[in-house]
């Protein structure tokens, strides 16, 4: 008897899964949602939403990812990582909303899964050997053993004698396992095999799967479907009758899983620039001039989801680090797609991605952190970019794309050859305009013209250099943009940094004060006392070390907050900002 | 002008909105107490229907009730392409007309054990379910083998008929009546070609098809 929680299952027929499909499904007692994505992934995945329990099969799959009919709960292809919440669009979504998935493999015309299925799916010799042909699955109100006991007893006609109905003929039995049964029918000179899987759907269902050694000319094959499914439909009334005067047995209940331990646990508070991915470079191309782009493919597990925006820490040589914004669209799980502009003045993270990193070799990457998140209940959304600041924007015009929202992408570039990642800009090509070697007062001439009119109901989205940035801050400030609708993302802190001040810090959770000295930041201080505090680029631009300000004046040095954020003064950039009171109380 | 009267979540009245909306008909709704009023019941009401049920249409002072001769008269008369009720291609008309005589038991099945849960109407709650899931079954099964002969819908033709009209309300809110289609994958796809029509229309309980 082999375990059926272990156990490789069928649990759809491949075409089952036609495009922009959820099928329903159902193993061992726990539905499924089954979808395939665009790229031809196929997802198998616990049947609710974690929002509210409802049934992900009721929802949409776009080809890319799917989303929950009751409030509208983005979920990724692959990761099942939740992608957008839409009642909360100015946030982006915790790591830890991950729907549980499980594996899936297709095999015979047949998608496989199961709760936690060990080793391969088995492979069948005859259909090895064969060219197998999927026939009509049968549903049968009835246990995997009962129906699987009556196909021992099932009868059918070899192809090519499906009017012989008077002739009997001889059926033999090979059984593989105890849900999986051969049987070759022969009746004078003509012989054919069919092996029956049996699904356990729940305690009281089963599905029969069956499949034919052998793919029949195209002309005789409705034929043959037709006489299996007969013929089985006698063998299902039989199980079902012999189930019915059975005393019904105990339910099968799915055990809903703990949180997996890598979402529960908390980062290693002695280092929190973790780099627990590996990736390797499966494609390295030069996309624009001065531009190299990296498709990094995971090793072993698959990829953390991510949203449009977001970025990785890509850990080099000599202990750099580096952030590079993700350009995927929604779904495109498979890999990450960085681009890295080769800076002049390189301090050796564009120089070593440039010259050193090649294809096959393996990178040690943060997981996606998003500081630079999507709203999409605007109206209209206008992404500015200057050079290669394109790159989170590549990602948000694709999701925008996607769920048919209104936007339009301005791309700020030297020439048509520092253009990059043009087959991405072909997908949303419509709304894509380019503005090329232009002066920086041209530029800002553009840009005026850009944020012009602003609505209470759009947004803006800039990525580029620091000046084109500062520059685009006034010009829409001007145009009367409130603050909290225009979103900046820089590439770093070019602005001069003054650590020269002495304070002491209070941690109101953890009842500590701490002095911060000249020359030391708050996020060194706060790790050299083992207190646990992401960070990624460590200079202010990037967000990811901000922590509450409860009471205390602070001296903001970074560029990641706008001016309504620095006035409200409730939160602060640990890596690069000070205070200017002699004590700063923080929520931590 | 037609008028229809009508109860916002019967699966009968839905099949007359569902073919108007289809074949782009105007028509005037007169809601009718249904639930808890009985009003179709009350002497006023038989005087339109003296059957007592909805739906029930009164084109220009032809009053006809029954929900699937409803659907019949408004494709026969309304549908200039002459595909909804295919008067003019007898075979295809035998089968709408065989299918139509199925649809009256998933209404009688389906549809009633939905009036049991929704309603309160003493029906025998476990033969409902099980008559619905036997033709349920015996739909995915003829709808499988439509899709291996390259075919969409209930009728052998390469367009819609009032068939699907009439199976689709019993089948697409069977999950109110405690009748799962977990078991019906042909069934499930089919409700989404239906979904996809132009004009097509929901009911509270129906969702459109999603978008993005």
């Amino acid at each position: 008897m082999v375990d059926a929680q272990t156990s490789w299952h069928p649990i759809a027929a491949a075409d089952d899964l036609p495009l922009r499909h959820v099928f329903h499904g159902q193993l061992l007692g726990r539905e499924l949602a089954v979808w395939r994505a665009d790229d031809n992934f196929v997802n198998v995945w616990e049947n609710r939403c974690l929002h509210r329990g409802v049934r992900l099969s009721i929802g949409t799959n776009n080809g890319m990812e799917l989303t929950c009919r009751y409030h509208g709960w983005r979920y990724s292809n692959r990761s099942a990582g939740c992608t957008y919440i839409p009642a909360h669009p100015a946030d982006a979504p915790a790591r830890t909303i991950s729907n549980r998935t499980f594996p899936a493999v297709e095999r015979y015309g047949l998608v496989w899964s199961g709760e936690t299925p060990e080793g391969d799916v088995p492979t069948v010799g005859v259909l090895e050997e064969g060219s197998p042909f999927t026939l009509r699955s049968l549903p049968v109100n009835a246990s995997a053993e009962v129906t699987f006991d009556e196909l021992r007893f099932h009868t059918f006609q070899p192809c090519g004698a499906h009017d012989h109905t008077n002739a009997t003929p001889i059926i033999s039995i090979d059984q593989l396992d105890d849900r999986s049964i051969v049987l070759t029918s022969t009746s004078d000179d003509l012989r054919s095999t069919v092996v029956f899987f049996v699904q356990p759907v729940d305690a009281g269902r089963s599905v029969i799967r069956p499949v034919l050694s052998h793919t029949p000319d195209q002309h005789e094959q409705i034929v043959i479907w037709r006489h299996h499914a007969l013929m089985l439909a006698s063998t299902v009334a039989r199980a079902e009758r012999v189930f019915a005067d059975q005393p019904d047995p105990p339910p099968m209940v799915a055990a809903i899983d703990e949180v997996p331990v890598d979402l529960r646990t908390l980062p290693d508070p002695s280092t929190n620039r973790q780099a627990p991915l590996r990736v390797q470079v499966s494609r390295k191309w030069s996309t624009a001039t001065g531009v190299a782009a990296f498709e990094l493919t995971s090793i072993g597990a698959p990829l953390p989801a991510f949203q449009p925006g977001a970025h990785i820490d890509v850990h080099l040589s000599k202990g750099l680090i580096r952030q590079y914004s993700l350009t995927n669209g929604p779904g495109e799980t498979a890999h990450y797609r960085i681009g890295v502009k080769l800076e002049p003045d390189s301090r050796g993270g564009s120089e070593l991605m440039h010259q050193s990193v090649r294809e096959g070799d393996v990178l040690a990457i943060s997981e996606p952190r998003n500081n630079f998140p999507l709203r999409r209940d605007s109206l209209k959304t206008i992404l500015i970019a200057g050079g290669i600041g394109v790159t989170p924007l590549l990602a948000m015009a694709q999701a925008l794309h996607s769920m048919d929202l209104e936007f339009e992408l301005h791309y700020f570039a030297q020439s048509e050859d520092h253009l990059a990642f043009g087959e991405v800009r072909d997908l949303v090509a419509a709304s894509v305009t380019t503005h090329l070697a232009l002066s920086p007062s041209q530029t800002a001439a553009a840009i005026e013209e850009i944020v012009r009119s602003p609505q209470p109901t759009h947004q803006l989205y800039v990525c580029g250099p620091g000046p084109m940035l500062e520059s685009t801050r006034t010009i829409a400030a001007r145009a009367g943009w409130a603050d909290e609708s225009i979103h900046f993302e820089y590439f770093k802190n070019t602005t001069r940094r003054d650590d020269s001040s002495t304070f002491e810090i209070a941690l109101a959770r953890s009842a500590t004060t701490l002095q911060v000295p000249s020359g030391t930041s708050i996020l060194q201080v706060l790790r050299a006392n083992d207190v646990a505090l992401p960070s990624s680029c460590e200079q202010g631009a990037c967000g990811t070390c901000v922590v509450s300000v409860i009471d205390g004046d602070i001296d903001h040095q970074d560029v990641h907050l706008n001016e309504t954020e620095r006035a409200a003064g409730d939160q602060i950039m640990t890596c690069v900002s000070r205070a200017t009171s002699p004590r700063l109380v923080l929520d931590l | 002008m037609i008028t229809l009267y009508d109860y916002e979540l019967s699966a009968n009245c839905y099949k007359q909105r569902l073919l108007m909306s289809l074949l782009d008909i105007a028509y005037e709704s007169i809601p009718v107490d249904f639930f808890p009023g009985l009003e179709h019941k009350s002497e006023a009401f038989k005087k339109i229907n003296p059957m007592g049920h909805i739906p029930v249409i009164d084109d220009d002072g032809f009053v006809l009730w029954d929900a699937h001769a409803i659907l019949v008269y408004l494709a026969a008369k309304y549908d200039p392409s002459n595909r909804w009720y295919p008067t003019s291609n007898p075979e295809l008309l035998g089968e709408t007309a065989s299918w139509l005589l199925f649809a009256e038991g998933t209404t009688n099945t389906a549809s009633a054990a939905r009036l049991f849960v929704n309603l309160g109407y003493d029906f025998d709650i476990d033969a409902c379910r099980a008559g619905a899931h036997r033709l349920f079954r015996q739909l995915d099964e003829h709808l499988w083998f439509r899709e291996r002969e390259g075919r969409d819908w209930v009728c052998s033709a390469p367009h819609p008929t009032i068939a699907d009209v009439a199976l689709f309300p019993d089948v697409i809110l069977s999950e109110e009546g405690g009748v799962s289609r977990l078991d019906y994958p042909a069934l499930r796809r089919w409700t989404e070609r239906v979904k996809a029509l132009d004009g097509f229309a929901t009911m509270p309980g129906i969702f459109p098809l999603g978008t993005s």
